[in-house]
Order: C-alpha cells, then sequence, then structure tokens
C-alpha cells in the first residue's frame, strides 16, 4: 500500500509541477486596456535579428496603442505549424518572395490589398518586379522589404595581370577572359576564371541574361529555350568543359567558407563571380585589403537589348490568414517599409531597399561599390522568378539539372528537356 | 508473513555479491595505445570546437588552419552569453530536461517491467506497436500532433515538452525491458510467495536491483532533452522560454555562420551535459548488480 | 479465467497504463491521423482531398523515392553494422583496468553531447578537400583524401564516418554488458586452453548477442530515418532542402521532410512515411526471426 502511496505522491508532485509549468507559459494577450500585442515572428537570427529588434523597439517608442514583440524562429517548420492551426501565435512574419505564390494559393496568407486601398497605401514607389512578385491571382498577398540583385563581381588585379583593361561587356569578351584568367600548375588548376558562387542562383540569372525565360507570360514553366540553354552551355564550355569536371570539383572541393575571409574570391583563386549585394558588407568585412569591382552582368553580343540582366529576389513581409491583430499588424507593417525603417534595415543587413525612392539614400554611401547594385534595379531588364504554387519544386527540379549539368552527366539540352517534361505534372 | 523488505534486499544484494564478476584484464601498452588512438579521434571534432572558442576571428579562419590558437581570448565566450539570456536558457534547459528525466524513471521502468517479468495476455501486442511507433519518421507526425496540443490549447507552454515522457517513450522502455528480462526470477517468485504485492516488489527489489539501468535512461533522456531543438522551438512561442539548443542559432545568419562565439556557445552547451554524464555513469556502469543485457 | 491469471492480466495492465494511456493520447491520434493523410491530397492547410491509392502509385514512377531509399539502405546497411562493430571494439578496449577509465569513457561519449548542427557544420569544415584535417591526416599516409563532400561517391561515406563518431552511446552500453559476463566462464574458457580468440568468441561474444539485437533493432530503425545530417551538409544556407551531389545525399528523411514541408505535399510525405515504415517492419522482422539462431538468452 505504501509503494502505492509513494508512486502516486510522486505523480501528484509532477503533475502539480507541469501545472505550473502550464500557467508559466502561453502569454494571452490582454485585450482592453493597455496597448495591442502584436508579435512578428521572424526567421533572421544573430546580428540580423538584432538590427530587426532596433528597429522593432523605435516602432514602439514612437506610439503607443500597439506593442510590437519580436521571435526570432529560424526554422521555418515552425511558421508552417503555427500557421496551420486555428488562432496564429504570431501576427506578422517574413518569407521568400518566390514562396508567396504556394502560400497564398492555400489561404494561408491573409490579402493585404484591402488595407492598401483603405489608407491609400502608395505602391508606385516600390519596385515593379518585386510587386509582381507578391501577387496572386490578382491579389497581394506579401510586401517586399527587402529586395536582392546579382552583379558579375571581378579581382580587379587578376584581371589586370591577366593584360585585361575592363570587366568584359559582352559574353564573348566574358569568354575570353575567363580563359585567360584560368591557370593551371601541371593538372591541377590554381585559379578558376569563374566559378559559380551559388549555382542555383547563378545559372538562373545567367538563363535571364542570355534572353531565356523560366517562366512564360502566363506563369507556366519554361526550363527548355534557347536563351537557358545558351546560359548553361556557356558555363559549361567555359569552365568543366575545357578544363575536366575532375579538376574542377578538385579545386573546388578545396573553396573556404563562403562568409569568411577564405571565400574563392577574396582570396584570388576565383577571378569572376556572380553575386548579391551583401557582398558589399561581406568583403568589407572580411577582405577590406581586396581590390575589387562590380559590373554589369555580360550580354550576347548579338542581343544589346539584354544590357543589364539581373535577377531581382526579395524578401518579404506577410500577415498569416490565422492572425489575431491583422489591422495592427498592417499598422506595423506600414512603419517597416516606411522609408526611415527600409533604410535602417535594409543598410544593417547590406541589402537593397525595396523602395525605388531609396536607390540613392546617402546612407548606403558606406557600404562599397553599393550603388552598382542598387542601379541595377532601375533596369529594364531586371527579372524575378514567377511566385507560382508548385515554385519550390520547379527550384528543387531545376538545381538538379543544374548539378547534372555542371558535372557533365547530361548535356544543357537533355537536362532542361528533362525538367520541361516534369513542369507537366506541376500543380 | 509479510517479508522483511530489509531482508530480501539483503538477500539481492549477497545473490549478486556472490557471482563473480569477469576479471578484468590489467593494462598493458597496446592497451594503452589503443585507448589513446581512440580517444584522439573520437576528440578531435571536440578540441577543433575548443580551441576554436578561444580564437580570435581572424584566427579562426587563418589559412592554413592552424589547431591552436595565436593568442587566447575569453571575448567568443563573452560574445556567447551577450547574444542570448544565456542563464535563462540555461535555467529552461535545465528545467525541461530535469522534468523529461523524471517522467522517464516514473514510467519507463514501470512499462519495462510489465514487458519483462510479469506475464498477462497483449504483453507481446505491447512490445511490438512500441517498437512500431519508433518506425514512422516523425516528419509525418510534427504537424498532427502539434495540432492537437493546439486545440487543447497547449502550445506555448512547456508541457508539451515533458508531459510524454511521463507516459513512457518506447526506446526507453524497450531498453528497460531488456535490462530487466534477465533479472533472476527466484527472487521475485519468492517475495510473491511470501505475500508481497506486485507493487512492493517493484519498488523495493526491482528498482534498487536495476540501478545501472536507471541510471542509464536517465543519462541518455537527459542527453536526448538537453539538445532537442525542434520541439522546444515549435512548441514554444515567447523566447524567454527558449533552451539553449534554440539560442545558438543566434550565430547562423543569412549566409554565414559566426564560428568564434558559436564555438564558445556549443562548447558552454556541452559542459553541463557533461557533468550530468560524469556523475550519472559512476552508476550504470561500475559495480552493476543485474545480469544486465543478455 | 483462473482469479490468479485475472489478477496477473490487471497487474499487467496496470503497470503497462502509462504507456497504454499516453499512446492513445499523444501517438494514436497524430498516427492515424497521417495514415489517413497518405490516402489524401493535403497541402496542410486546406481540407485534404481524398485520393486514394494515387500517392502509392506515384511513387512507383518517381525516381527520387527509389534514389532516396537506396541511399537510406546504403546508409543503414553500411552504417549501422560498422558503428556496431566499432562500439564493440571501443567497449573491449576501455573494459580494462586502467586508470581514468571514466574519462576515457567520457570522451567516447562526448560527441553524442554535442548539439547535431554544430557537429555537423564542424564536420563541413572538417571535411573539406584541401584544408580539412580529415584529408590532412590522410595525407599524412601519403594518400590523397577523396573530395568528400562534393564527390558523390564520397559523400554517404562521410556520413558514416560521421555516425562512427557518434558510436559512444552504443559503446557504453556495450560496455555494460560486457562488465557483466561471469568471470568463471573465462576461467573454464581458460582451462580449457582457449586463447583470447576463442574466449572472445565462446564467451564473450554470446553474451552479448541480446544487447546486439537491441542494437541492431534500434540503429536500424533510426538509421532508415537519417534527417539531420545530410539535411545540414547540404544547405548553402539554413532552411534549404538539397539533395547534394547527383542527389547522393536525398535519404528518405530529407525526401519526406521536402515533401511535407517545402512542397507542402503533405499526403505524399504521409504516404512516403508509411512506406518507411513498412520496409523498417520488414527488416526488422527479419533480424528478429534470424535472432533465433544466434543470440543467446541468459544461463
Amino acid at each position: 500500500m505504501e509503494v502505492a502511496v509513494k508512486l502516486a505522491r510522486a505523480f501528484l508532485a509532477a503533475g502539480a509541477a507541469l501545472a505550473l509549468l502550464a500557467g508559466c507559459g502561453g502569454s494571452d494577450d490582454g485585450s482592453g486596456d493597455g496597448p495591442t500585442e502584436v508579435v512578428f515572428s521572424y526567421l533572421w537570427a544573430g546580428a540580423e535579428a538584432q538590427a530587426l529588434e532596433q528597429v522593432i523597439a523605435d516602432f514602439n517608442a514612437s506610439q503607443t496603442k500597439i506593442r510590437v514583440k519580436g521571435v526570432s524562429n529560424p526554422d521555418f517548420q515552425k511558421q508552417l505549424a503555427a500557421m496551420s492551426s486555428g488562432k496564429g501565435s504570431f501576427d506578422i512574419s517574413d518569407h521568400f518572395g518566390n514562396g508567396v505564390g504556394a502560400w497564398a494559393s492555400k489561404g494561408i496568407l491573409a490579402p493585404l490589398d484591402e488595407y492598401i486601398a483603405k489608407d491609400g497605401f502608395d505602391t508606385a514607389d516600390f519596385v515593379p518586379s518585386a510587386l509582381e512578385q507578391m501577387k496572386y491571382e490578382g491579389k497581394t498577398y506579401s510586401m517586399p522589404i527587402a529586395l536582392h540583385t546579382q552583379m558579375l563581381l571581378y579581382n580587379k588585379k587578376l584581371l589586370s595581370e591577366a593584360g585585361i583593361a575592363a570587366p568584359p561587356q559582352t559574353t564573348e569578351e566574358w569568354a575570353q577572359a575567363i580563359a585567360k584568367l584560368t591557370k593551371r600548375d601541371g593538372d591541377k588548376l590554381t585559379q578558376l576564371g569563374y566559378a559559380n558562387a551559388e549555382i542555383g542562383t547563378s545559372l538562373t540569372t545567367l538563363g535571364y541574361a542570355f534572353g531565356g525565360e523560366w517562366f512564360d507570360g502566363s506563369g507556366k514553366a519554361t526550363p527548355n529555350n534557347p536563351g537557358t540553354v545558351a546560359a548553361a552551355k556557356f558555363y559549361v564550355d567555359n569552365v568543366p568543359g575545357k578544363y575536366g569536371v575532375g579538376a574542377v570539383r578538385t579545386f573546388t572541393s578545396g573553396f573556404g567558407e563562403y562568409a569568411s575571409p577564405q571565400n574563392p574570391f577574396y582570396v584570388g583563386k576565383v577571378a569572376t563571380v556572380i553575386d548579391g549585394e551583401w557582398q558589399a558588407a561581406f568583403i568589407k568585412k572580411n577582405a577590406p585589403q581586396l581590390e575589387w569591382g562590380v559590373a554589369p552582368i555580360p550580354y550576347p553580343a548579338s542581343r544589346p537589348d539584354l544590357e543589364d540582366t539581373t535577377q531581382v529576389t526579395t524578401s518579404t513581409l506577410f500577415i498569416p490568414a490565422n492572425a489575431q491583430h491583422k489591422a495592427e499588424a498592417w499598422e506595423f507593417m506600414k512603419y517597416l517599409l516606411g522609408k526611415e525603417a527600409m533604410v535602417k534595415f535594409s543598410h544593417a543587413l547590406a541589402n537593397l531597399p525595396a523602395r525605388t525612392s531609396l536607390l540613392g539614400d546617402p546612407a548606403y554611401a558606406d557600404l562599397p561599390q553599393f550603388d552598382a547594385w542598387l542601379q541595377a534595379l532601375k533596369s529594364p531588364n531586371a527579372k524575378a522568378l514567377a511566385s507560382t504554387p508548385w515554385a519550390a519544386q520547379y527550384s528543387t527540379d531545376l538545381n538538379s539539372a543544374f548539378d547534372d549539368i555542371a558535372q557533365m552527366r547530361k548535356t544543357p539540352e537533355q537536362a532542361l528537356a528533362a525538367v520541361a517534361e516534369k513542369t507537366g505534372s506541376y500543380e | 508473513m509479510a517479508l522483511d523488505t530489509a531482508t530480501m534486499l539483503r538477500r539481492a544484494e549477497e545473490a549478486r555479491a556472490a557471482v563473480p564478476r569477469a576479471r578484468r584484464r590489467r593494462g598493458n601498452p597496446l592497451r594503452y595505445a589503443a585507448l589513446l588512438a581512440i580517444c584522439a579521434a573520437f576528440l578531435l571534432p571536440f578540441v577543433v570546437m575548443l580551441t576554436t572558442s578561444f580564437k580570435d576571428p581572424a584566427d579562426v579562419f587563418r589559412f592554413p588552419p592552424r589547431l591552436l590558437p595565436d593568442r587566447w581570448s575569453l571575448d567568443n565566450f563573452g560574445a556567447a552569453m551577450d547574444a542570448m539570456p544565456f542563464w535563462r536558457y540555461l535555467g529552461n534547459t535545465v528545467l525541461v530536461s530535469g522534468l523529461a528525466v523524471t517522467g522517464t524513471l516514473l514510467s519507463c521502468p514501470l512499462v519495462g517491467y510489465a514487458l519483462a517479468k510479469l506475464r498477462w495476455r497483449g504483453r507481446g501486442t505491447v512490445l511490438v506497436l512500441a517498437l512500431g511507433t519508433m518506425m514512422l519518421p516523425p516528419q509525418v507526425t510534427l504537424v498532427p500532433l502539434y495540432l492537437m496540443w493546439d486545440k487543447v490549447g497547449l502550445t506555448g507552454t512547456y508541457l508539451p515538452l515533458v508531459v510524454p515522457s511521463f507516459f513512457g517513450t518506447p526506446f526507453f522502455i524497450f531498453l528497460m525491458r531488456q535490462f530487466l528480462v534477465n533479472m533472476p526470477d527466484d527472487l521475485l517468485e519468492a517475495a510473491r510467495l511470501d505475500g508481497a504485492s506486485e507493487l512492493r516488489i517493484y519498488w523495493r527489489i526491482v528498482l534498487p536491483l536495476a540501478r545501472p539501468a536507471l541510471a542509464t535512461i536517465a543519462v541518455f533522456q537527459f542527453v536526448w532533452a538537453w539538445t532537442d531543438f525542434l520541439n522546444p522551438l515549435i512548441y514554444l512561442d515567447d523566447d524567454s522560454e527558449y533552451t539553449l539548443s534554440i539560442g545558438l542559432y543566434n550565430f547562423f545568419s543569412e549566409h554565414g555562420v559566426e564560428w568564434g562565439p558559436l564555438m564558445a556557445a556549443s562548447v558552454l552547451f556541452t559542459l553541463p551535459a557533461l557533468v550530468i554524464f560524469l556523475i550519472g555513469q559512476r552508476h550504470f556502469v561500475e559495480g552493476i548488480a543485474t545480469k544486465g543485457l543478455k | 479465467m483462473s482469479k490468479v491469471t485475472a489478477r496477473r492480466q490487471l497487474q499487467g495492465l496496470a503497470f503497462a497504463s502509462p504507456w497504454l494511456i499516453g499512446f492513445t493520447l499523444f501517438i494514436g491520434g497524430p498516427i492515424a491521423a497521417s495514415a489517413f493523410y497518405s490516402f489524401t491530397d493535403f497541402n496542410l492547410f486546406q481540407s485534404p482531398d481524398f485520393v486514394g491509392l494515387d500517392n502509392f502509385r506515384a511513387m512507383l514512377d518517381d525516381e527520387r523515392f527509389t534514389r532516396s531509399l537506396l541511399n537510406t539502405l546504403y546508409l543503414t546497411v553500411v552504417g549501422v553494422p560498422l558503428g556496431l562493430g566499432l562500439a564493440l571494439l571501443v567497449a573491449l578496449a576501455l573494459n580494462a583496468d586502467v586508470r581514468g577509465r571514466a574519462l576515457y569513457r567520457a570522451v567516447v561519449y562526448l560527441p553524442t553531447i554535442i548539439p547535431i548542427v554544430v557537429a555537423t557544420y564542424l564536420w563541413r569544415w572538417l571535411l573539406n578537400a584541401q584544408y580539412g584535417y580529415v584529408n590532412r591526416i590522410i595525407g599524412v599516409f601519403g594518400v590523397d583524401g577523396p573530395t568528400w563532400l562534393e564527390d558523390p561517391a564520397w559523400t554517404k561515406p562521410a556520413v558514416v564516418l560521421m555516425g562512427l563518431w557518434t558510436v559512444g552511446g552504443t559503446a557504453v552500453i556495450y560496455l555494460a554488458a560486457l562488465q557483466d559476463v561471469p568471470a568463471e566462464r573465462y576461467e573454464a574458457a581458460a582451462l580449457d586452453g582457449a586463447g583470447a580468440w576463442a574466449r572472445f568468441r565462446y564467451v564473450t561474444w554470446p553474451a552479448l548477442t541480446p544487447v546486439t539485437l537491441f542494437q541492431l533493432v534500434v540503429g536500424v530503425i533510426a538509421g532508415m530515418q537519417i534527417f539531420a545530417q545530410p539535411y545540414l551538409l547540404t544547405q548553402s544556407r539554413l532552411n534549404q532542402a538539397a539533395g547534394g551531389p547527383d542527389d547522393s545525399l536525398l535519404t528518405y528523411g530529407t525526401y519526406v521532410f521536402q515533401n511535407a514541408f517545402v512542397h507542402l505535399k503533405m499526403g505524399y510525405a504521409s504516404a512516403l512515411g508509411w512506406v518507411l515504415f513498412l520496409v523498417t517492419m520488414a527488416i526488422t522482422a527479419v533480424l528478429l526471426l534470424s535472432s533465433r539462431r544466434w543470440v543467446h538468452y541468459g544461463s
């Protein structure tokens, strides 16, 4: 009997402790008097989160009706789980532009058009291609807070050593430059004229640069067209095709960490690379002695209309459909999208602002060469991947194809045709 | 006549002592060499972690990399503790892990005993069922489970993290069962014949004899709970309740990792768990009472 | 039913009740839900559409499904026995009355305490083909190490290597079992003139077979679900789910994750999950059936 009692007591004590715990957690918003609490759950962490928290603090200090609480949730499984429940545990969050379609089509994003209309919020200042990505079936489901473009970075010293006076403007010049900039020591490569910073982004950008399209006007996937094939061919012909897949792989496998002083571009292992605007801050921090330049991505000589092509990607803000304080969340979103907050935040992250009026803002002056990326946003050839419901699937299949192409397991035509076949079953 | 529990226990101890343990052979140079080699291999990543945590940022990425820091600095530890409310997270982690261990120790031996020593219909089925639940990948039950907790309004608290351990975890139940299966039946039969209740036998004879097994599952459960990242992240809404493993993500950013502070934070993260292990392992390896896992 | 049997039945159920209740409350529901979803087209947010066996039929045509299954079987069939073997060797080495034994044990167990995201990123660094310590150590023997994380042929061995690093838990359990082999058996064997290998084969090993069975079963279950290391190794930034070079690191777990959370095809993911369940069940059944031949219980 005594044992049963002891066991029962143990369980009861544990139960009591747990009951206490239940009270410990789960902060409900006390509605009534006092400011409405809005929960901002964001994917950013570390230094970026700190920059965001500063903006949040500024907002909270600027008015008394709404109090925003920022929570760093670095894994998006948390976002998805929270958005699937009946009562949302957060009111506003961030995501990437080409994921809008997928989430909007499933009804988990709150459309923002009503709020925009009611407040007369002026969307004309926003970069058009970015704004397009925010829409699904004509409705706006997100707003862009930070943008990214891709440019050609080049190592000035290596170029001058190779006798190249100016960065290449056409793809033909670029091909010649790559040849001059690739050095070998016996079988082993010691320097590559070009390497992909991140193959998915680089090859999709190149696809645009060669006049290809990844989507057609009606939002269908079109991976296999002359432009995209030409882009893939350009890479293969000038790098692995010429120097050997094995040699290239041996060389690239020794590359240092991307966000470190050992980044292959910083240490002169790679002479040209296609990369995003955050490099301005990264290089300043990790490789301040590097002599580098930024140039528009080259275009085929026969297609001068493709000059200044770039790919635009976006970081977006959204309000989940199950949010409990949508109106207040919108107030906060307006603040974040306002010029002051946007400059502060994008500058801290070394990302581009989403407003065209900010593209010349002096606040970015301390980021070396940032202006090049800023101006790229104005280009008529600034393209963005469409945000369709199956964008993630398309992206996965494309990356697989790019891997096959770069490792020369398939020719560009074969690989991209294979993706085209798969797109038939996207839904 | 109710058997004096002290006598029961004494008899058990005598039985234990009577069986001579396998003689452990004395160390010879070859064995030492093997041990050192093994230790070096297992330690290398941790040594890298440790030495990196003392390095200056430029030193971390020195090329070619050198193991020892140029200059030993505590800056990273300061940064690690600044980047997150370290002591709060530590306290939260201790709370969650401690409760999980308590729950496991209360429930798993009970169920393990039922599966090992009691004879009842359905015993085999329950074992297979428990094993079976381990075979479904967690990704497909993650959201239904979350929604279930959400429906009873308990997301945002520690309860989803802790309560399930009070009902038993298949891995530990299975482990306990294996440990207990080889406990000598005669001891238990004698006690039963003397009229002791099953619960009393469990509490007075089985648990003490199973101490090494209990220590094993306690340590393992502690480490599991200590290092769990996804469950605390999914169920906790308030970042003041976060655990240390979530805090580690403060050093991951969009394109890179802050190596120095991350390594420092990882060292700080690992130390308490290591201490618990050192304390606990004294119980489960030295002086094992039962005939262990056979 | 006799009174004794009835009482025994009640006792058994009572002792097992925590898990039985817990199963009903926590596990049963989600498991049933996932089984239901596997017959539906479900994106996590909108009502599921019943589609019968379509998900399962789709698997037959899905080359990534086959690929992920083969990758996972490789990792399990190679990794689990190697891991057990190493754990046993380590336990044998530690089963000596050497000084500082507790410290050696702690060293061996330490890798399992390090959080997996940290450990994996650390290994990414260690496995760098040029400056990583692994290849530098290999280089000492005059051989060029492989390009671990970029060569499709070497990515899985890299994961196996990382797995071997964390055999501490298994080793500790083996150690417990080793210290339990009665000395009289060794003495009897020695009297019979048995050498070290024979002693191991006829005294030590049989005593270890039950725990080996446990570790095999548990190891296979874990191996078939391996997710975190491949997921973290193939990312170029957080929250990306990729398959590695030539999909060589696309494990079943990663593929389920991709379908569930990236493509929001929860119905298909659930179906995949249940197929994994069946495959794991089958392997476990084979192990358990075969165990009658090689596992020695008690006495």
